[in-house]
């Protein structure tokens, strides 16, 4: 049948073709070969809808599509293979439309700022796109883990693509060494995968999610190494997580990412909304039927997130330059998707990942026409009064920005409200750890409302505070273009799954999302998702009164907090109260000294271990090699000491040789006897 | 198919399968005739021309023979002729292969080796009795011909090693050989009058079944097999028959160390191995006559002599002497791994297929050696700095034997090795393969000297090289070809000789 599906491969490849059309002939192209990524990444963009649309036709895909190693005589087998079902044709369209935006947004803020390199730049954006594709559409954890590493390689040249300053190699290499050590653990969970269940497939009858069921359900038997089978899945599961701690810049592996702002605004809006730091929590929604099975997993991933949620969102408060809070506020954001995947809530999750990859986008894209403005200044207490200079950037930043702050009726009220609403239910069922992650989520509302208008009001309102902010730069469609299409979204994309409104007024079969990821292959739909976690559901006087207590209680702490931006940053000649914090401040500022212990972790302990293993390999490991072959040079020299030249010694040699064999076996076998 | 009917039971009478063994034969009689009419014959040319093809003939035959089947259970099985004197199975038929591409790939490179001295036509007919000899060897059946082939094979080679006259190298080496090769030939003769002590036969088959009656004279029998296993030793340049090798290979003509040190080992080893295997089969050997053990020592003891030997040569040909010796210890390894009911042909296999692909590499080291030599650059390691600059085809061709000797992919050598060491990994004998892969780690030190003087380090500044000879060109070149070409084609020769092993046990 030649399908839609027959052209899924091309979803990824464009935009790999386009990285080699910008890398070999980008100099001689207009534009510097934006225009082969908009084009590429355009086609991915209709090639991804047609397949959203086949696939909202009830059709999935799953197909093998090269072997590229078989396994003779029960070896594993290693596959290039493509999974098309709701979840990653969701995503499909998702990057597909932030690549095609934020290509299109490059050319304002890097051609019409006359940057140099920009060959270079598209070839990294469109093989960044391809990466994260190749991910999205991966069939089995050992290529997603490979494009992983591949999104993990674009994301170093892209954030260091200024490599001539200081401060962008650094963050580069930050961003590369932090996740790789996440990475590791990825890659020894990917072995562990198949050592105990010999395959790594996301999906069908002999994947390992549906094994690893099996297996607790008695039907199939595994090798799990010795460990009782619920406790070995936990292992594994952690240690995939590690990969998708670092990736999704959860605590504490989070540090990679404010630095990484060195890199162009456009590849900002690309790592956070739709590429990099999604890549980690799109593997736990891929692979959720693995994690829903270890209650254990699960609580860790819902503290982690409740807690990065909180942490980042706190740092956020005190930040100077815009793009800074925007990166704190993606951790935070970040946080609220794996305390959602944690909490049980896998819709919740997917869900909050979808809008808060527009609003985020957005916000970037947004930050980056601010940032052309002022003429690549960042601070914010620099700006101000904006809001009469650029009109489009103002109101749609400012719906990206009710988005993330969660006021209803924007995206991210929705998303973020059923986050919190699938903890606390399950927390109430009996599981009072979600609860704590919840306070923890809930907490950080609050705070993401008041920095989020803060930065708001620094940026756009007032009066202006420096020159620049009173003559701003002028943008042009380019950056305007993709500004509304994302800020309608931002604005809109709730709609897709009204749970509250679906509960609280009785309107069935409002809640598209979930539908829609229902309709995935067995075993890999929400419905069974919902079966396999451990969690029941408790509620508070009812589904109704819990479902209206849990919005407005996280509506009022998010407009309480707008509220608080508002009375302390909404002035004509707002300043400084950070003061007012006294030591805290200190200690945001710094990040709650994250980087100094990591370093401090580096110099003072991963060094000594280093230095050991160093001596070790020096003394021991070398020494045994030294060993053998000066032994072997010695014994060498020996062996030609014998062989003296004068031939009977020779003869008297070979008839010694042959009588010590002659002995030997007579002794032996006892032919003497 | 129809050719191998034919051969069985039609046309051609069952003498034939011994063809390849009579065009050697009657090719080193046709150039010893053109020696009696002209013993001044200085036509170079008509003399490796008509030794090479003589040898591809024989080659070509013996391929035929052993595509269609001649000798092997598809078309009933081995040809026993002589009463039983010679058998031509499809062990034989592999093993001609090996001596006969030898042979012709030392025949032309010794076209410009030759030029200059006088009795060439000696030199050739010499080379091609001694093939002859080494593919009776692979048929001989009884021990009586066994010993006959191998003096044939050995006497020749005596004579070649010497073939420098005037040079005292090499009339001192041939010496040395010549008196371990008597001294050896000596044990082999008293092992055979034990072990007919013991049986009451020279027929390998006869030996097998009268096995079991030997009884009371178990010590006298084991004598006998551990000296027909010395004797064997000394064909393959195992310790401690070994003294000869390093001593003949670095005095003889480079072609004729190639010729010894490939074609004259794989002789030794296809005696060797149908010997121990038919007459003396491990199911039914009285205790005490353990065979495989003092193959196991002998392998151990070979390949880490050899190595550790080879690892502190100042001169790349008796370097290449040692090495020659440590891969007499992987063949062994064929021997050394049996079991009784195990994996046997599988082992004997790989070891067949090694000596193969061996045939190819070592040969063509020592031709380049034999191309060094002709350009009258030294003989030590850095001797040979910056050949690569100066002639960069010969000089990837001997990086290409080297790195195949070490046993690395993507070379032949890789293969065989890895094979071998694989199915003595079956057998039960990891750690016969773990020091087999030690040594081979080792070995690959002293390879590397040589492509990193060849390439890395700088020539003197007078080296000067002279013409590029064309027939030691070629052959090297063919030999890298075949080293090359093995990796991708060893799957059928490693199956072939696994199967026609198969037919002996």
């Amino acid at each position: 049948m030649a399908g839609i599906f027959d052209f899924v491969p091309a979803i990824v490849l464009l935009p790999f073709v386009s990285f080699l059309v910008a890398l070999a002939v980008g100099n001689r192209m207009p534009k510097g070969g934006a225009f082969a990524g908009i084009v590429a990444t355009a086609g991915s963009f209709l090639l991804s809808l047609a397949t959203f649309f086949t696939v909202s036709q009830g059709q999935t895909y799953n197909q093998t599509i090269y072997t590229w190693a078989q396994g003779l005589d029960g070896a594993v087998t290693l596959e290039f293979g493509l999974l098309i079902d709701p979840l990653s044709a969701l995503m499909l369209v998702i990057v597909t439309l932030i690549a095609l935006l934020v290509h299109i947004f490059s050319l304002g803020y890097m051609n019409d700022e006359g940057e140099t390199g920009l060959p270079r730049y598209y070839a990294g954006l469109g093989l960044f796109t391809a990466s994260m594709l190749g991910f999205v559409v991966a069939d089995n954890l050992l290529m997603a883990f490979m494009f992983f590493e591949l999104v993990g390689l674009c994301s170093y040249l892209l954030i260091g693509f200024w490599f001539r300053e200081p401060g962008p190699p650094s963050a580069a290499k930050k961003a590369f060494l932090v996740t790789r050590f996440g990475d590791y653990f990825f890659l020894v969970g990917v072995v562990a995968v198949f050592a105990t269940f010999g395959t790594a497939a996301f999906a069908g009858s002999e994947s390992f999610p549906h094994l690893a069921e099996q297996a607790l359900a008695g039907e199939t038997s595994v090798n799990t190494f010795g460990f009782a089978a619920e406790t070995w899945f936990t292992i594994v599961g952690l240690l995939v997580l590690g990969g998708v701690v670092g990736k999704s810049a959860q605590f504490p592996l989070h540090t990679w990412l404010p630095d990484a702002m060195e890199g162009p605004t456009p590849v900002s809006a690309l790592i956070h909304a739709a590429t990099m730091v999604a890549a980690g929590v799109y593997l736990v929604a891929r692979m959720y039927g693995f994690y829903a099975l270890s209650p254990t997993a699960l609580a860790i991933i819902a503290l982690i997130g409740g807690f990065t949620a909180l942490f980042a969102a706190t740092m956020g408060v005190v930040k100077r330059e815009i793009k800074q809070v925007l990166a704190y506020s993606t951790i935070s954001q970040y946080g609220y998707m794996m305390l959602g995947l944690g909490g049980g809530g896998y819709v919740a999750a997917t869900f909050h990942l979808m809008t808060h990859a527009f609003f985020k986008a957005l916000l970037f894209l947004g930050a980056g026409s601010v940032i052309i403005a002022m003429h690549h200044n960042e601070n914010m207490w620099d700006m101000g009064g904006l809001k009469e200079k650029m009109p489009v950037t103002y109101y749609t930043f400012l719906s990206g920005s009710l988005a993330l702050a969660g006021i209803f009726p924007f995206a991210g009220f929705w998303s973020k409200d059923e986050v919190l609403y699938e903890t606390l239910i399950h927390g109430l069922g009996g599981s009072p750890i979600l609860l704590v992650a919840y306070a923890m989520g809930l907490l950080a509302v609050f705070f993401t409302g008041f920095y989020t208008f803060r930065m708001v009001f620094l940026t756009f309102h007032g009066k202006p505070r420096s020159q620049t902010a009173r003559d701003p730069h002028g943008v042009r469609w380019n950056v305007k273009g993709p500004l509304a299409v994302l800020g309608v979204l931002a604005a809109t994309t709730g709609v897709v799954n009204m749970v509250p409104v679906e509960k609280l007024l009785g309107i069935k079969g409002i809640d598209f999302l979930h539908q829609w990821l229902d309709m995935s292959l067995d075993g890999l739909t929400a419905h069974h998702y919902a079966e396999l976690t451990p969690y029941s559901s408790a509620y508070i006087g009812g589904e109704a009164t819990t479902v209206a207590i849990g919005a407005a209680v996280s509506l009022g702490l998010a407009i309480a907090g707008a509220g608080l931006a508002y009375v302390l940053y909404n002035v004509p000649e707002p300043t400084e109260h950070t003061d007012k914090l006294g030591g805290i401040k200190t200690l945001l500022y710094n990040n709650y000294y994250q980087d100094e212990y990591q370093v401090w972790l580096a110099n003072s302990v991963v060094r000594p271990i280093s230095r050991g293993a160093d001596k070790f390999d020096q003394g021991v490991v070398d020494g045994v090699v030294n060993g053998v072959s000066s032994v072997s040079l010695f014994s060498g020299s020996r062996v030609r000491r014998i062989q003296t030249g004068v031939v009977s010694n020779y003869a008297a040699l070979l008839t010694l040789g042959l009588t010590v064999l002659l002995l030997g076996f007579g002794l032996l076998g006892g032919w003497f006897q | 198919m129809a050719g191998a009917l034919a051969l069985q039971s039609g046309p051609l009478p069952d003498w034939t399968a011994v063809s390849p063994a009579l065009i050697l034969a009657l090719t080193g009689l046709l150039l010893f005739v053109i020696d009696s009419i002209d013993s001044d014959s200085d036509n170079t040319v008509l003399l490796a021309g008509l030794s090479t093809v003589g040898s591809l003939f024989a080659f070509g035959v013996a391929g035929w023979f052993l595509v269609e089947g001649t000798g092997q259970a598809a078309t009933g099985g081995a040809i026993s002729l002589y009463g039983d004197a010679l058998v031509v199975d499809g062990m034989s038929l592999f093993f001609t292969l090996i001596f006969t591409i030898v042979a012709a790939m030392v025949c032309i490179a010794s076209l410009d080796y030759v030029a200059e001295q006088r009795h060439q036509a000696e030199f050739f007919s010499l080379v091609l009795f001694a093939a002859t000899g080494m593919t009776l060897m692979s048929m001989s059946n009884s021990l009586a011909t066994a010993f006959i082939s191998l003096e044939l094979a050995s006497l020749p080679s005596y004579a070649l090693v010497a073939y420098l006259k005037d040079n005292r190298g090499s009339v001192e080496a041939a010496l040395k050989y010549f008196l371990i090769g008597a001294l050896s030939s000596a044990v082999f003769a008293f092992g055979i009058s034990l072990v007919y002590a013991a049986t009451g036969s020279l027929l390998l088959s006869d030996i097998a079944s009268s096995l079991g009656d030997a009884d009371g004279m178990t010590g006298i029998l084991g004598m006998g097999v551990l000296m027909l296993l010395g004797g064997f030793a000394f064909k393959t340049a195992s310790v401690p028959f070994h003294f000869w090798a390093p001593e003949a290979y670095e005095g003889a003509p480079a072609p004729i160390s190639a010729f010894l040190s490939s074609a004259s080992k794989a002789a030794g080893f296809a005696i060797a191995f149908r010997v121990f295997v038919e007459a003396f089969p491990l199911g039914q050997l009285p205790a005490g006559v353990d065979w495989v053990l003092a193959f196991q020592v002998l392998a151990v003891v070979t390949m880490t002599l050899g190595n550790f030997a080879a690892a502190t040569q100042e001169n790349v040909k008796r370097m290449l002497a040692y090495s020659s010796i440590g891969h007499a210890g992987y063949a062994l390894i064929g021997l050394a791994a049996l079991t009784a009911g195990g994996p046997n042909a599988n082992v004997l296999g790989a070891s067949m297929a090694h000596l193969l692909v061996y045939g190819f590499m070592n040969t063509g080291a020592f031709l380049f050696i034999a191309l060094v030599e002709y350009w009258g650059v030294g003989t030590t390691f850095e001797d040979y700095n910056g050949l690569g600059a100066r002639a960069p085809m010969a000089c990837v061709a001997m990086s290409v034997f080297m790195f195949s000797l070490a046993g690395l992919p993507p070379f032949g050598g890789f293969f065989s090795k890895y094979v071998l060491f694989y199915s003595a990994i079956e057998a039960g004998f990891w750690w016969l393969a773990a020091v087999g892969a030690v040594n081979s780690a080792l070995s690959l030190f002293y390879y590397s000297r040589v492509v990193k003087a060849m390439w890395i380090e700088d020539a003197a500044p007078t080296l000067e090289l002279g013409s590029k000879p064309v027939g030691l060109y070629t052959a090297v070149i063919f030999a890298a070809v075949g080293t090359l070409l093995l990796l991708p084609a060893f799957q059928p020769v490693i199956e072939t000789a696994q199967t026609v092993a198969t037919a002996l046990f």
